[in-house]
């Protein structure tokens, strides 16, 4: 099958679905209060992006989504480079450590961080980015200690010293692990970001659902659902860009493994 | 690149000198427990300038281990390995390596692939890219420069390795069983490739092989390596004539009676105590040809 057929299935595919959410609750099938037709989220959506709404939530949220994500990457990728590359003994004692700091959802405690960080930007950011630390840091580190060791060897044949292997050989071969752990945070990024602006903001996207859930108004919710779909995709889209030149590169499944993930950190 | 016109003087001092080199590992883990295992033991063996040395033997009898020292990826435990009469200490531009598998860098093209040791030396762009064409060419690439290794067939990726290997023009071309990998017809090409490019560029080729019908194809002496402990048995000079390239040569009575000759040598070799339950004659594990 070439991709012509393929999108050309999927366009055939996505006209069925939006047709059907159109007229299933039109028609009765479905109770429209539970899940409204197209056309009336649409109008909600309209309404949102006519009053101006919907952009000043979608930016706030977009900038704590995004000041979480640099935080946890912008974090996670020494602590990986270094643990892995430098000291694998320290990384293999911290493992078991780090898988519990990994599995420990800040949202639990989300009180107590307020305690310490108040109900402000910080606590939001401090959530968003402890999950997003983990996924980089892992890949960074797997990154890192997976690479080819020919390639190494091909490269030491050279002369290359260490600094040298480490930058022109250890961190592009790297590269695809470590985007494949940046798209895993972003997700995760997306999905806290809506948990913590339900429970305790007063603006965002998150909150704007809650809002809406509030007063009954079932198509505000879908049209908030569908910004927070439409912007975690984009996010997930340009990373997967910024990693294509690496990915397109190797015969991995890192495509496949993020989608898995993916979905599995969301249910 | 050295020059076409120098001759090789029989008597000059050789250009590399492989002295008493001894390599053992330390096996923490083995069903025997901890032990050293000696890889290789005593071997020696001078090599002239743009001379082409194959060394053969069965798996496992220290090829790589003795590349790796030459490359000075390695340090021997015991013995040295000089070049002109200098020293192996380390890695060094003067000796190129294409190693087991072609360990080419995914993220690199073609191009940057055989400019990598061009970049470290600090050649400037222009020149890196005059040269990479050059070596492209002559590895009959041309057309491939922006090619990714993922879309290149086994017999072009070595290509690349060659052209990668000699780009930074080393004295030296250390191969580690380079078309081992490819299929059969590719590697009879690569073979031929190798012979003229040799005689292009007139280097110092020493080539592991398990192949005995490949070693004496290619070489001017073959070294036949034993195994446990791997020890040089004996250095067969190959007196076909040159060039070798495209010729029916492997047919010849000569080419049949010297590979036999090395089968022979391989065969004959005692078999070690502890291995002496398993009666597979050595060959056998060499080369399907060798058992012609
Ligand atoms: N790093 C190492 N540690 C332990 N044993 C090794 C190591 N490298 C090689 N050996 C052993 O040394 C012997 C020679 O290996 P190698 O040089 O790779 O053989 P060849 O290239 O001839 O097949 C083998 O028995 C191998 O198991
Ligand atoms: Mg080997």
């Amino acid at each position: 099958m070439n991709t012509k057929d393929i999108i050309i299935r999927r366009i055939i595919l996505l006209a069925i679905v939006l047709l059907a959410w159109e007229t299933l609750p039109r028609l009765g099938v479905i109770n429209p209060l539970f899940i409204p037709p197209l056309s009336g989220v649409i109008t909600a959506l309209r309404e949102l992006a006519g009053n101006g709404e919907m952009a000043t939530h979608a930016a706030i949220s977009l900038q704590r989504a995004a000041l979480g994500f640099a935080a946890g990457a912008v974090l996670g990728l020494p602590l990986g480079l270094v643990l892995g590359g430098w000291f694998p003994r320290l990384q293999t004692a911290l493992e078991p450590l780090m898988e519990l700091f990994a599995q420990a959802n800040p949202l639990i405690l989300f009180h107590v961080i307020i305690l310490f960080l108040g109900i402000g930007e910080a606590a939001k950011t401090f959530i968003i980015g402890w999950l997003c630390l983990w996924p980089v840091t892992f890949a960074t580190i797997t990154g890192v200690r997976t690479a080819d060791p020919t390639l190494l060897k091909a490269a030491r044949s050279l002369g290359l010293g260490r600094a040298g292997l480490f930058v022109r050989v250890t961190l592009p071969a790297a590269a695809p692990s470590i985007v494949t752990g940046l798209r895993l945070a972003a997700g995760y990024a997306f999905i806290m970001l809506i948990a913590a602006e339900m429970m305790g903001a007063s603006s965002g996207l998150g909150w704007l659902v809650i809002q809406a859930q509030e007063s009954y108004h079932i198509t505000r919710i879908f049209a908030g659902a569908f910004v927070i779909t439409l912007l975690a995709i984009t996010a997930d889209w340009l990373l997967k860009l910024l990693g294509g030149r690496f990915l397109s590169r190797v015969e991995s499944g890192a495509d496949d493994y993020v989608r898995m993930q993916g979905s599995a950190g969301k249910i | 690149m050295s020059n076409l016109a120098e001759n090789i003087i029989p008597d000059q001092e050789p250009k590399i000198v492989i002295r008493n080199i001894g390599r053992t590992f330390h096996i923490k883990k083995s069903p025997a427990g901890p032990h050293d295992f000696v890889a290789l033991q005593e071997i020696s063996l001078e090599v002239q300038k743009g001379e082409f040395v194959a060394l053969v033997g069965p798996s496992g009898c220290g090829k790589s281990t003795l590349l790796d020292i030459l490359a000075g990826l390695a340090k021997p435990n015991s013995g040295a390995v000089f070049i002109d009469g200098k020293q192996v200490t380390g890695p060094a531009l003067d000796r190129g390596i294409v190693l087991q598998g072609y360990a080419l860098f995914p993220w690199r093209t073609v191009r940057q692939n055989v400019e990598f040791g061009l970049e470290i030396k600090k050649v400037a762009k222009g020149e890196r890219r005059e040269i990479s064409t050059r070596f492209i060419d002559l590895v009959g690439l041309k057309g491939f420069e922006d090619r990714f290794p993922h879309e290149l067939s086994g017999g072009m990726k070595q290509r690349v390795a060659i052209a990668r290997a000699l780009a930074y023009d080393p004295e030296v071309l250390l191969m580690d069983e380079p078309f081992a990998a490819v299929d059969a017809q590719t590697r009879e090409t690569l073979q031929d490739e190798l012979l003229r490019i040799w005689e292009e560029t007139r280097k110092t080729i020493i080539f592991v092989t398990h192949s005995i019908e490949e070693a004496v194809f290619l070489a001017d002496r073959v070294a036949v390596l034993t195994a446990n402990p791997g020890t040089v048995r004996e250095i067969v000079p190959i007196d076909l004539p040159r060039p070798r390239q495209n010729s029916d040569i492997r047919s010849s009575p000569e080419f049949g009676w010297t590979r036999h000759k090395i089968w022979e040598l391989l065969q004959n070799q005692p078999p070690a105590d502890h291995r002496a339950g398993e009666q597979r004659p050595v060959a056998d594990a060499i080369s399907p040809s060798a058992a012609l």
